[in-house]
């Protein structure tokens, strides 16, 4: 016994150690990721306070400079058609564009990166701009043209900005809560948008580049949807032939954002389109297709992504003809429906009117159906007068009703056939249910005369219900006369 | 007056039509195509004649050609537009609570009215009647006196 409980004992002792030795990890885990946020804090802090460089560093690694030199050299050599033979993967001129590709998302985060670097700074001198103009580039243009001044009519913002922003833009300076920067800010921040700018340039000759060169690798896939969504599309699926073994439906949704934040509208979310809602054809489709527009673009460009991944057609027709037979289609949806010819009237009585039945119907008969009051009254005994409402043969007649034979004036309103049927089944149900009555209870009656007698529920609804037989010769009927004695 | 009714101006031309149009109502409009009145019956017979085409035909015939006062003197028309009805050759007649039960006189109000008459007749005929009764009520029903006539 007192082994079992030690053993217990270091059991438990065993558990508490293992968490402790969990929960220490856990800390040090949580300490290693503390230091770790603690340095992202550090560096976020940094990123505001501290030089341009520690923001921006791609133009210094070595990636990108090289492959900015490799395309300068290849923009000016011009189109190599010579390298045809060789397979796609090997072609070095292909490794760079998948280089670029990859490239030029970088180059947009560093925009992104730049572009808050230079707001913050810029916000002690005029707050209200961030709002006004989004686009990084122009933000990063106009505080150029900006730069300390004060007074805005003394500055030019004609062709960076369209008129009416311009025009907001003045209004909302001459009445910014703002003050201008000392000169050692102001001189960071000009920096800063150089370095978006000539990011921005760098960006733009890299694209051109790719384009260029993408009616070389892939024409069929430039030819439907464009050279440079193709760029885009080829470098985010990693190369021709993924892109070519991808299913349609991915190649629809590559470049497709991500959902929306929790907490934001989704009202303004679109459908699940990606690089393909940069093509042109999709532009110019109206509002309403778009979505089987977008489906179809896709279909037809793995289609051709597919072509070009084989080299089956370098000149690019079956691009072509792929675009054209969109073009068509994509009218076709938009024809109007063949105008309707008046019918002329079906010939009458063609049809056979169709007659239901069913419980419904029959329900709905019966609040017209003749009643037994009404048989009886339009019957007569033979050579027994019958009375009148109005007495002495006028008025309405009333037949069998209250004659001598049946002894009562009021008939009762018998139970209809399918009232008798429910209260069969009903009382069915109540004799059948087990437990719900008393055991006692039975169906059977034990009567002096004739032993046992059953009921018969539906008697009492048939007495009067079949008019057709007179109830004076009824063996269920009443007494006529009951004489006292 | 339209293009899609045929007019007829012969003899021959009634009489083909008459034993042509087998299991249709056939709608004789007796008439000239200058008369307002006969102008709003055609309008009217024109824009049903799709409608009714699966158990009707509808002709026109211009009472001013020689040809046609034959059938003028039988059918006793006298006044226009007279529109006269038969069911596989026979002539059906019809009670509008007029004297005159073997033709129509003058136009409809409206479309339907004109739609309901021939269905009647329709029905009539196909059950083996030769008069039927017309289902329209007295106020829709067009009423001519023949007070000229009596003077």
């Amino acid at each position: 016994m007192a082994t079992l409980a030690d053993s217990f004992l270091a059991d438990l002792d065993e558990l508490s150690d293992n968490d402790a030795d969990v929960i220490e990890e856990g800390d040090v885990d949580a300490g290693n990721m503390e230091e770790d946020i603690d340095g992202d804090m550090a560096d976020i802090e940094s990123l505001n306070y501290d030089d341009l460089d520690s923001v921006s560093k791609l133009q210094k690694t070595q990636r990108y400079n090289d492959i900015m030199q490799k395309v300068e050299d290849a923009l000016e050599k011009g189109s190599d058609i010579s390298n045809q033979g060789l397979v796609l993967e090997d072609d070095p001129e292909y490794q760079l564009i998948v280089d670029c590709n990859a490239l030029s998302v970088d180059i947009e985060n560093e925009i992104i990166i730049i572009h808050n670097f230079i707001r913050d700074k810029y916000r002690l001198k005029f707050p209200e701009l961030e709002s006004l103009v989004h686009h990084p580039i122009d933000y990063a243009r106009v505080v150029k043209k900006i730069g300390n001044e004060m007074d805005l009519t003394l500055v030019d913002l004609e062709g960076l900005l369209p008129s009416a922003i311009i025009m907001v833009v003045s209004v909302t300076a001459s009445t910014t809560s703002g003050k201008p920067l000392p000169e050692e800010v102001l001189q960071k921040t000009i920096d800063a948008c150089d370095r978006a700018l000539a990011l921005d340039a760098a960006k733009k000759k890299v694209l051109d580049f790719v384009e260029s060169r993408m009616g070389y690798i892939a024409p069929n896939l430039s030819a439907i949807v464009g050279s440079a969504v193709a760029a885009k599309l080829m470098g985010t699926a990693g190369g021709l032939s993924a892109l070519a073994k991808m299913p349609a439906c991915n190649v629809q949704l590559l470049g497709a954002k991500k959902k929306n934040l929790a907490g934001f509208s989704t009202a303004t979310s679109q459908f699940r389109v990606g690089y393909i809602e940069q093509t042109e054809v999709f532009q110019t489709t109206p509002p309403a297709l778009r979505m089987r527009a977008c489906r179809l673009l896709a279909a037809k460009s793995t289609l051709a992504a597919r072509v070009d991944s084989t080299r089956g057609d370098p000149s690019g027709n079956t691009g072509r003809s792929l675009r054209e037979e969109i073009h068509k289609k994509i009218e076709k949806w938009q024809e109007p429906p063949p105008a309707k010819q008046p019918k002329p009237l079906p010939v009458p009585d063609s049809e056979p009117k169709k007659k239901r039945g069913g419980r419904r119907l029959r329900k709905m008969k019966e609040r017209y159906a003749l009643t037994d009051m009404r048989k009886l009254a339009n019957r007569m005994q033979f050579g027994v007068p019958e009375e009148s409402s109005l007495g002495d043969g006028l008025g309405e007649g009333y037949g069998m009703l209250g004659q001598a034979g049946s002894g009562k004036l009021r008939v009762s309103a018998g139970q209809s056939k399918l009232a008798a049927k429910v209260a069969k089944k009903f009382k069915e149900k109540n004799y059948g249910s087990s437990g719900a009555t008393s055991g006692l209870t039975s169906s059977l009656a034990f009567t002096p005369v004739q032993g046992i007698e059953l009921t018969n529920p539906q008697a009492h609804a048939h007495q009067l219900g079949s008019g057709t037989q007179s109830t004076y010769f009824s063996e269920t009927g009443t007494f006529s006369k009951i004489k006292r004695t | 007056m339209s293009y899609v009714l045929t007019t007829l101006t012969k003899k021959k031309e009634i009489d083909s039509i008459i034993r042509d149009t087998i299991d249709k109502v056939l709608v004789l409009r007796f008439g000239r195509a200058s008369d307002p009145g006969c102008l709003h019956l055609d309008d009217l017979l024109s824009k049903s004649a799709r409608e009714v085409s699966k158990f009707a035909n509808i002709a026109l015939v211009d009472i001013d050609s020689e040809d046609v006062q034959v059938y003028i003197k039988y059918f006793d028309i006298s006044l226009i537009p007279s529109t006269i009805f038969f069911f596989n050759a026979h002539h059906m007649k019809m009670d509008s609570g007029t004297a005159d039960h073997t033709k129509w006189i003058g136009a409809f109000h409206t479309k339907q009215d004109f739609i309901d008459v021939v269905e009647a007749i329709f029905r009539g005929a196909m059950k083996g009647k030769m008069i039927v009764n017309c289902p329209l009520p007295q106020e829709r029903i067009p009423k001519y006196q023949l007070l000229y006539k009596d003077l």
